[in-house]
């Protein structure tokens, strides 16, 4: 009989060691073995438990993704290019003091605020930029906090650790900001609830996926940083502007650019192997408006994917408050978003055959998997 | 009154250490210096605790060759005086011994190294007695109780006789066990100091006390030998038991002595096989020796540790064919005896069974089987830290800083207590990965930084404890910090000489006599290196992880952490508790944690230990020393601790 190794060491071999590991932290703030810090998942002591959740929770351990979309989202809405598809709009938060301090449109902020404000979650986990000692995120329970936090960073913070540790400590429910790969973990949480003896995953209560086409590993680009010697407690957002090939950071000192070229080999390694861009796993996913030939009358707005009943519930009554502007996306949008989110799956497809040796093993990936068999059919 | 002080005549139980400090004290032994280290550490405790009384100077000495040093300057002012260490004390005060031995000596000086074969509280089975031939200095080793004390008396008569250093060898069985001795006189005499160095070059009494001009003074050490040699021939401590024509001869000294004597005995061979048990080792008395190799041409060697008696009496007897004939040797080298370990009757007894083809009856197989049965009940108990002791806290927070590092960074090092992070790794949390002689887990971290132009990235820390600091790291350090060595260096300081017995150091105000003494701060020599100094509680677990992780981080040459708690044995924290711990039932989920019993399978304390009924951890309080550090580890914040109540 082979010995079945433990999961903290099938993460190791299988995530960590090939370099698929996130970050998204969902392996860490279950138990005393494991932790984030500076972006890299530590693993402090030895664990022999088999079965455990930090294997179970991984979104780059293998998933039963029929069960999970059955789960999640109606079969009708299923999409092989952005997963589940309820309704796609633009949006932007209707406050136009909102509207100054975010991104884009604000659509993330307005849509946690008005959770807070209905009592839909008691506390929103959003990304901190302040440094804490092995302490995720940071959990916002009002309006002002959460526009303090605003702001895209590329760089991960580790949000399912986030929601482990929110839970352990308090017992109110949460709504997450999650990338695809933090979502992915998760749903997987959820799909898992029969190892969560206290059944803690209910307290999550929304997750609002962000897009995503890569994130930059702090350890590398904070080496980029301090090559460009510009301070990274002074960046306080940062942008790639459409069609300008640069990473625009927007400091305390103004505004620097860094060759779009230089920030793309700061990508951490796992992301070449992921093959969500839109955060599938979410209620609703939010990214730029940003598509060729509508750049400035997009300017300001969200693209905003319902996925879920809850989540289409949340975006109606802020329509419905006032909070949420949206408009009808033009068909061009949606077709341009599926094709660049094709693009990302055949891409990272392409990364983990080639890493795997053979088309067959796709890692964490199941190649039998309807989805999958639907992208690799259209090649 | 101390028994060491008993009057003349009086038949006392003496350890073997302490016979050795009564002999000194029978000599008139006027200064005795000394490092800690086991097994030879109660020589000087014993000295100390009646220096007052007798009139000496006893000291701590910051390392061995210090020691050494201190003790030579009173020969050298015409007193008695003594050094004592163990077995690779003796290595780092060999540089000076050479040089000693080569000027010579005046009053007294007699040198005694305490060792450790099998190494039970070393970790190195060092070999002193080459010392002895290398460096031209007579040998002496006793071989029961009584002998310890009178040679020990007589070593300072040879030394002042020849004027040279004598060294005395004793082991951890003769050291650390206890036998009879009939005391000697106490001498009343009190000698003034009194250093003469004006005499011509050439003359080692009157003139300047030097190892030059090299050719005359090594002649003369050489004709020192040749004395001693005289003396021992006729010396009592050398003697033969047995018949006047045995079939086999052993020839054996030290704790050996016992051991052979108990397996002739065992076997049943006193009528066939002579001990010729030497108290003189070096120089060999030839003419005693050719007496006895004539007996018989079967020649049994017993000794410890290495071959050296054995190697020597095989040079004196191939110089003699003609006069003493062909001999079979059996010894070490032809494997008769294990080439490495401690001796016992029962090793012996087997050897000689064989050659001398009788019966030797093992332990019977039911008192064997008696035996693993009386094994089984025993609890195990794991080489580990003592409960509350700040080395576990230290580890864990150096694990945690290495981990978060995340470049694979490692510990070199050193010895103390520490050294058992090393010894069993799950201990140290598998951080120490060096581990040598006192003072160079530092020179070694400081050889690896400079490995990176060779493609080495890992950082690097080292550690050691306050005495150990004082006895050799800081020239590692100085080295460190000139040549830029990019390391992270750890004093765990717990306040005292911790394994051999909280013997006082430099670091301390109070002398090995009790007086007051000032400390010698190791901050302030740190930051008087130029390095980058911080220093922490190890019981605080985020404060010194974070320290120890910003100093991983930081590019500078040099960062050191001194890590400060009070070791829990010591004798002003032993018993008082500055915290109750308990395991909180309702907070502790037991094997329903996801920590999979993280204190007691990973963190270890002993005083931690798993309720097998309740599947759940419990605070054992008897033997909790109380630190409150596991409370930081819990997970689930179910070890609960309180502020103690002062009783």
């Amino acid at each position: 009989m082979t010995k079945r190794l433990s999961s903290q060491k099938l993460l190791k071999n299988n995530v960590l060691d090939t370099h698929l590991c996130t970050g998204c932290g969902a392996c860490v703030s279950l138990c005393p073995y494991q932790a984030i810090y500076n972006d890299r998942t530590i693993q402090f002591h030895y664990c022999d438990l088999a079965d455990g959740k930090c294997h179970a929770y991984c979104p780059r351990t293998p998933t039963d993704f029929d069960r999970l979309r059955e789960l999640l989202f109606e079969a009708a809405d299923l999409t092989p290019e952005i997963g589940a598809l309820k309704a796609y709009y633009l949006t932007r938060a209707a406050d136009p003091e909102l509207r100054a301090v975010v991104q884009h449109g604000g659509t993330v902020t307005a849509l946690l605020e008005l959770a807070l404000a209905e009592g839909l979650i008691d506390a929103a986990l959003v990304s901190s930029d302040v440094e804490q000692y092995l302490h995720y995120g940071t959990v916002v329970y009002d309006k002002a906090a959460l526009r303090k936090s605003a702001g895209v960073k590329f760089v991960v913070f580790p949000m399912a650790a986030a929601f482990n540790q929110f839970a352990q400590r308090e017992k109110g429910r949460a709504g997450v900001v999650a990338t695809p790969c933090q979502a992915l973990a998760l749903a997987k949480m959820k799909l898992n609830i029969d190892k969560d003896k206290e059944q803690k995953v209910n307290q999550l209560c929304l997750v609002i996926g962000l897009y995503c086409g890569w994130a930059l590993s702090a350890e590398k680009f904070s080496a980029l940083l301090a090559k460009k010697d510009i301070k990274k407690e002074n960046i306080k957002r940062m942008d790639i502007p459409a069609g300008k090939n640069i990473l625009e950071l927007y400091t305390r000192e103004g505004v620097k650019e860094i060759p779009l070229a230089e920030a793309q080999a700061c990508v951490r390694d796992a992301c070449n192997y992921c093959i969500d861009s839109t955060a599938e796993y979410a209620d609703v996913s939010v990214g730029a408006a940003r598509f060729t030939g509508t750049a400035d009358e997009q300017r300001g707005w969200n693209q905003l994917v319902v996925r879920t009943r809850k989540g289409g519930d949340l975006v109606d009554m802020a329509v419905k408050r006032g909070v949420l502007e949206i408009k009808e996306a033009p068909a061009e949008s949606l077709r341009q978003l599926k094709e660049a989110a094709m693009e990302k799956k055949k891409n990272a497809l392409a990364n983990i055959a080639h890493k795997s040796g053979s088309a067959k093993n796709l890692l964490y990936l199941d190649s039998r998997d309807e989805m999958l068999r639907e992208i690799l059919k259209t090649d | 009154m101390s028994k060491l002080l008993s009057s003349a005549n009086k038949e006392v139980l003496f350890m073997g250490n302490e016979a050795i400090a009564r002999g000194a004290l029978e000599a008139g032994v006027n200064v005795a210096a000394a490092y800690p280290g086991t097994p030879s550490s109660e020589v000087i405790e014993n000295l100390a605790s009646v220096a007052k009384e007798r009139n000496l100077y006893v000291e701590w000495s910051t390392n061995e060759k210090v020691a050494a040093e201190v003790a030579a300057a009173a020969s050298f002012a015409g007193l008695r005086s003594m050094c004592v260490m163990k077995q690779n004390g003796v290595n780092v005060a060999s540089d000076f011994l050479l040089h000693l031995t080569a000027s010579g000596t005046r009053g007294g000086i007699v040198l005694v190294i305490c060792e450790d074969p099998g190494a039970l509280s070393s970790v190195n089975e060092g070999e002193s007695r080459y010392f002895a031939r290398m460096l031209e200095m007579p040998l002496l080793e006793p071989a029961d109780f009584q002998e310890a004390k009178d040679l020990t008396k007589w070593a300072f008569e040879l030394s002042e006789k020849i004027h040279n250093i004598v060294m005395l060898r004793s082991v951890t069985r003769m050291s650390h066990a206890s036998g009879n001795v009939i005391c000697g006189k106490l001498p009343n005499k009190i000698r003034q100091a009194r250093f003469v160095y004006d005499g011509p070059l050439t003359d080692p009494l009157k003139g300047p006390v030097i190892s030059t001009p090299v050719g005359v003074k090594h002649k003369l050490q050489q004709e020192k030998l040749k004395t001693a040699r005289e003396l021992f021939e006729k010396s009592l401590f050398n003697k033969y038991i047995g018949p006047k024509k045995p079939r086999l001869l052993i020839i054996t000294s030290s704790a050996c002595y016992l051991y052979a004597k108990e397996a002739v005995s065992m076997l049943g061979l006193q009528n066939r096989v002579g001990i010729l048990k030497l108290g003189c080792t070096w120089p060999l008395p030839e003419k005693l020796l050719k007496k006895y190799l004539r007996l018989t041409n079967k020649i049994m060697i017993v000794e410890e540790v290495l071959p050296f008696m054995e190697e020597n009496i095989k040079v004196l007897a191939a110089s003699y064919p003609k006069e003493i004939g062909v001999k079979t040797f059996y010894g070490k080298i032809d494997g008769t005896f294990p080439s490495v370990g401690e001796l016992n009757p029962d090793v012996v007894a087997e050897a000689l069974a064989k050659i001398m083809k009788v019966k030797y009856k093992k332990l019977p197989v039911s008192y064997a089987q008696e035996l693993r049965k009386v094994a089984e009940v025993i609890p195990s108990r794991d080489q580990t830290f003592c409960p509350g002791c700040p080395h576990r806290a230290s580890f864990w927070n150096i694990n945690a800083a290495l981990k978060l590092d995340g470049r694979d960074g490692f510990v070199c090092g050193d010895i103390g207590c520490y050294a058992m992070a090393s010894l069993t790794p799950a201990i140290g949390f598998y951080t120490v990965r060096t581990l040598h002689s006192m003072g160079s887990g530092t020179g070694l971290a400081s050889g690896f930084a400079k490995l990176d132009m060779f493609g080495f990235d890992k950082p690097v820390l080292s550690v050691c404890g306050d005495s150990t600091f004082y006895h050799a790291v800081i020239p590692a350090l100085i080295n460190a910090r000139h040549h830029q060595a990019d390391i992270t260096f750890v004093v765990l300081d717990n306040a005292g000489t911790a394994m051999t017995g909280f013997q006082p150091h430099p670091g301390l105000t109070v002398s090995a006599t009790g007086e007051n003494v000032p400390a010698v701060d190791i901050g302030k020599i740190c930051a008087a290196l130029g390095a980058k100094v911080a220093v922490s509680d190890p019981f605080d677990l985020e404060a010194t992880t974070k320290k120890l992780g910003a100093f991983l981080e930081e590019k500078v040459n040099l960062k050191i952490l001194i890590l400060r708690q009070i070791c829990a044995l010591s004798p002003e924290k032993k018993g008082k508790k500055q915290y109750d711990v308990k395991v909180s039932d309702e907070l502790c989920l037991g094997d329903e944690c996801g920590c999979n019993r993280l204190c007691t399978r990973i963190f270890r304390c002993p005083a931690l230990t798993w309720d097998k009924a309740k599947r759940k951890a419990v605070v054992d309080e008897v033997i909790c020393a109380g630190c409150g550090f596991c409370s930081s580890i819990c997970p689930q914040n179910a070890i609960v601790k309180a502020k103690a109540r002062v009783l």
